[in-house]
Parts: structure tokens; C-alpha cells; sequence
């Protein structure tokens, strides 16, 4: 689906950035992304997402198919498009005037907000509307840069749910950076643990648990028992932020 | 939802029927009357302290007096062919201002190069007070029509093209990499982000020019002219008649005021969605 080969992109004279990422994501796989703040997780979904596009090493996809799609820590909405124009923001003209908008704006619980501007949603309801944009273009990769890191707890858990059910309707591939480290583990099959800077990946951590998963069950205690230790071992500015 | 349901009451709350509903028009009307207490109050002690014979009608007649003026120039003809003189000079001197400042200040906002080569220079002709060209716009084109009109259009165009300017560069690059994310082409980028973001800053830049452009208009008229609202202003003055300035003074402000209220309520239309306290309804 996605391989990632040697890849790098560093700033200050490789202080900063990452490097020597190589990884591979299955069709349908959903893999975390963890790691403490600024040893690049952005600056790899930037790469990814074709942002940043003075990288070394190899991106390729299996169908050579760049529909990617990007969740920013932000909605970005455009605040002078209603919700439904924003959310038919990536489509191509003649289907940005059609109704397809509706079924994405249903599937995110915003049914009947559709002539809202964003000024008047509420932050949860703003990444909604952002995670309708980023799949109606229906991307072969979702990339998620803390998507919920901005929201309340509730909301937050609300959000995570969503993304499953959508997940479990579509199929989405996805890439999710985030530095919760209970999210990572309630919504991937795959972790990686980034580390250093530059950044590189210093563990993976496979969540053998069918989704949808029971938060904070047994086996997800353990593995988070794993991660934190995993992140401790080396005494440097090392933890979660949580 | 719980923590959400608020907010959509307050979406709701702030939706344009508000504004329509009786209790939102009681609102403006009452927002109007008390805007005019003040107003009436001043006019009604004006006209009695010159009917009283309080202030010399030679420097400043009543308020009835100025009215009658108004009055009788609508009835021999000659005040629309003032108005209708002074509007077409503002109107072709901000049409052309604005257009200029649009094209110049698009590429100087959206090209960097642009942005070195030209806008130092347009920053030094900006700091010679623009009246300062009176003679030499007189000098180049006579004084006619061209001449007054270009001096508004130069008039209007500074505030446009500082405003374009400003709000080209400050669209929020988190905005132009959603656009990117969808691979738009630079047009596309600029057509369907960079414009609609600027846009704000674009009509305050108008609402200025606009402003500039009554200011320029006056200056223009005064310097030589055989119609319009600025010429009257000098035949009240040789002909020692208060009431005719303060007649052109008045219609000045009127119309000043109602174009004024038209780019307010294209504002009010296309910026609707803007986040900001006069939208809280
Ligand atoms: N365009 C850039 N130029 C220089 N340094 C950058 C740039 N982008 C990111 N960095 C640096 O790279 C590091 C990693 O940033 P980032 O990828 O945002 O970290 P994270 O998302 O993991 O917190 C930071 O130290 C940041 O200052
Ligand atoms: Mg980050």
C-alpha cells in the first residue's frame, strides 16, 4: 500500500527533523505514530502528505495513486465557506455543486449544519466537519497530525469512536500522529515509537486486539505499561506529555 | 453531544432572521432614535437662537433657511446637475482608482519580486501629500475632467493598494496548505483562498478610498471648476451666502454617507461569515 524507504528530512544541520524511516502499511491498517514533541512527527506527515517535498529517500504506493488526504491538530477550515462548501472543498467543480457532500456531512453526526460557517461550530464539531473534507475526496491514506490533541476529553473520545466507525465502514487507511498514548493504543493495529533528534523510530509495538476495543481493558494497560517504559528507558527528555 | 448542544443554540442564535424579526428591527429602531436626540435637539436650539436673532444670518443662517436654499436650487434644476457632476467625478475616480490598485496591488501582494521592485517606490510617492499634485495635475492636464479625475483616482488608490497588499500577505498559510493538500494550481489557490481570505482587508481599503475620494473631490472642485458640489462651495463664499456652503457642506455629507452605507451593506453581505463583534447580532 505505502512504502516508506530510508526516508529524511532534517533542518539545522540535522539537528531536527527526522531520519531513517522505513516502514510499510497495509491497505486498511491504521498505524499511531508516537513520539515526544518535536522529534518530527509533522514534519513526516508533511513529507507524506507532499507538503514538504525536499525529502531524501523513497515514498512509493502500490497503484502510484497520490490521493492523499490530511488532518491537521487544527480544522483549517476556510471560514468563508459554509460547512457543507468546505466539506466539498477537495472535490473537482462539477461535483463540488452536487449532493455528495450530504452523505459525508451524515456520516460525521453534522445532518441539518450544512449552511453553518465555521464561526459557529464548536471545536468538536469543526474537526468533524475537517474529517469529512479529508475523506469525501475518498484518499487511498489518511494522515492525521494530532487531530484531537485541541479537544476536551469527552469530545475527544467522541471524535476517536467516530474515526473507528468510519473505519470500520470504509476501510481507511490511516496515519495517526498523536502523543496520547491511550488513543494510540484504542485506535491502531500498529505503533511506532519515534525517538532523538532528528527522529527516527525506536520501537513498534503491535496491538493484537480486534477493534473495536474496550478502553483501558487488561491487555491495553499492559502494552501502555510497555510503551511508557519503552519511552523511559533512555533518561533523556523522554514520557508522554499526558 | 451534551458538551456541543450549546453551541448550536448559539449558532442558531446568531442566523440572519434575527435580524429580521420584530424584536430585531425594535432593536435598530431604537439604536436610531437615540442616535438622533442629540441631533434634533442641536437643530431645534439652532433655528430658535436664529430666529431670536442670537447669531448673525450673514455667518450663519437657520437651520430653515439652508433648506429653503436646498429647496429652491432643486426647483430651478440646478442641484441635480451638481450632484449628478460631483457623483460621476467620485465614482470614475474611485472605479479607476480601485482598478489600479487591484492589479498592482494582486502582483505586488502575490510576487515577491514584485513586492522589492515596486512597492518602495510606491511607499515615497505615498508620503507626498496627495493635494501636493493639484498644480501639477493641472499643469499636465488642464482643468478639466482628466485631471480632476485622476487627482481622486490617486486619491482612492493608496489605501486600496496598502490594503490589498496587507491582506494578500496575510492569509494564513495554514489556509494556503489545505489548498495545497488538494494540489490546486497557483490560480486556483489564489481564486478560491488567497482572494476570498483578503477580501476583508480589500473592502476596508475601499471604505477609505471611498472616504479619500469625497476629500479629493472637494479639493479638485475648489481649484477650478464650473459645476458640482465643490464649486458651490466657492460661489457661496465670493457671493458672501452662508447658506449656499453650508447647503454643499450638508449635501457633501449625505452623500458621502449613503455611498459610505452602500460598501457597508455589500460588506455586510459578503462578510457574513466573518467572526467578529458587529456579526454577534
Ligand atoms: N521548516 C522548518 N525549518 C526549520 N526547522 C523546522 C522546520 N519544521 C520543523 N522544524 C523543526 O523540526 C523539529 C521537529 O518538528 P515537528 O515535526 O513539528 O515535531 P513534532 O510534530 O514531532 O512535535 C522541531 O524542532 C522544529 O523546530
Ligand atoms: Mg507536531
Amino acid at each position: 500500500m505505502l512504502h516508506i524507504n530510508r526516508l529524511k528530512r532534517t533542518f539545522n544541520n540535522n539537528q531536527a527533523g527526522f531520519q531513517n524511516i522505513n516502514f510499510s502499511v497495509d491497505k486498511g491498517e491504521i498505524i499511531g505514530i508516537l513520539g515526544t514533541s518535536g522529534c518530527g512527527k509533522s514534519t513526516l506527515l508533511r513529507v507524506l502528505s507532499g507538503l514538504d517535498p525536499n525529502y531524501e529517500g523513497k515514498i512509493s504506493s502500490k497503484d502510484g495513486n497520490d490521493n492523499i488526504g490530511m488532518m491537521f491538530q487544527e480544522p483549517r477550515l476556510l471560514p468563508w465557506l459554509s460547512v457543507k462548501d468546505n466539506i466539498s472543498f477537495g472535490l473537482e467543480k462539477e461535483e463540488r455543486k452536487s449532493n455528495k457532500y450530504q452523505t459525508y456531512l451524515d456520516l460525521v453526526g453534522l445532518s441539518g449544519f450544512d449552511q453553518h460557517y465555521p464561526k459557529d461550530l464548536s471545536g468538536g464539531m469543526a474537526q468533524r466537519t475537517a474529517i469529512a473534507r479529508a475523506l469525501i475526496t475518498e484518499p487511498e491514506v489518511l494522515l492525521l497530525d494530532e487531530p484531537f490533541s485541541a479537544l476536551d476529553a469527552f469530545t475527544k473520545m467522541q471524535l476517536q469512536d467516530l474515526l473507528l466507525s468510519i473505519w470500520q465502514k470504509k476501510q481507511t487507511t490511516m496515519l495517526l500522529v498523536t502523543h496520547d498514548i491511550d488513543e494510540a493504543l484504542y485506535l491502531c493495529d500498529r505503533i511506532f515509537i519515534l525517538k532523538g533528534q532528528p527522529g527516527e523510530v525506536f520501537a513498534e509495538v503491535a496491538v493484537e486486539k480486534p477493534k473495536p476495543r474496550t478502553r483501558g481493558d487488561a491487555y491495553l494497560s499492559k502494552q501502555k505499561a510497555h510503551i511508557l517504559n519503552l519511552l523511559n528507558v533512555e533518561k533523556k527528555a523522554a514520557g508522554d506529555e499526558q | 453531544m451534551i458538551s456541543e448542544t450549546q453551541k448550536w443554540k448559539a449558532g442558531e442564535r446568531a442566523t440572519a432572521a434575527k435580524l429580521l424579526s420584530p424584536k430585531g428591527l425594535f432593536k435598530k429602531g431604537r439604536g436610531i432614535v437615540l442616535g438622533s436626540i442629540l441631533p434634533v435637539v442641536l437643530l431645534i436650539a439652532w433655528e430658535l437662537a436664529a430666529k431670536a436673532g442670537l447669531l448673525a444670518p450673514h455667518l450663519l443662517p437657520a437651520p430653515s433657511v439652508i433648506l429653503e436654499k436646498i429647496m429652491s436650487m432643486y426647483r430651478d434644476g440646478s442641484l441635480f446637475g451638481h450632484v449628478s457632476i460631483t457623483l460621476t467625478r467620485v465614482f470614475l475616480g474611485f472605479a479607476i482608482g480601485t482598478g489600479a490598485a487591484v492589479v498592482v496591488g494582486a502582483v505586488v501582494g502575490y510576487a515577491k519580486t514584485a513586492e522589492q521592485l515596486l512597492d518602495p517606490l510606491f511607499q515615497a510617492v505615498r508620503s507626498i501629500p496627495s493635494l501636493a499634485w493639484v498644480p501639477l495635475f493641472i499643469l499636465w492636464m488642464g482643468i478639466g475632467e482628466p485631471s480632476k479625475i485622476s487627482l481622486i483616482a490617486v486619491g482612492v488608490f493608496f489605501p486600496v493598494y496598502l490594503n490589498i497588499v496587507a491582506g494578500i500577505q496575510g492569509v494564513d498559510r495554514k489556509l494556503i496548505e489545505v489548498g495545497k493538500i488538494y494540489q490546486l494550481s497557483p490560480f486556483q489557490l489564489t481564486k478560491r483562498i488567497i482572494l476570498p481570505a483578503a477580501l476583508p482587508s480589500f473592502i476596508t481599503g475601499m471604505r477609505s478610498g471611498l472616504g479619500l475620494g469625497w476629500m479629493f473631490v472637494v479639493a479638485a472642485e475648489l481649484m477650478g471648476a464650473s459645476e458640482g458640489l465643490g464649486y458651490l462651495l466657492v460661489v457661496g463664499q465670493n457671493t458672501y451666502s452662508p447658506d449656499t456652503v453650508i447647503a454643499s457642506i450638508l449635501l457633501f455629507a449625505v452623500l458621502g454617507k449613503v455611498t459610505d452605507s452602500v460598501l457597508k451593506w455589500i460588506e455586510y453581505r459578503s462578510l457574513k461569515w466573518q467572526d467578529s463583534i458587529s456579526n454577534q447580532a
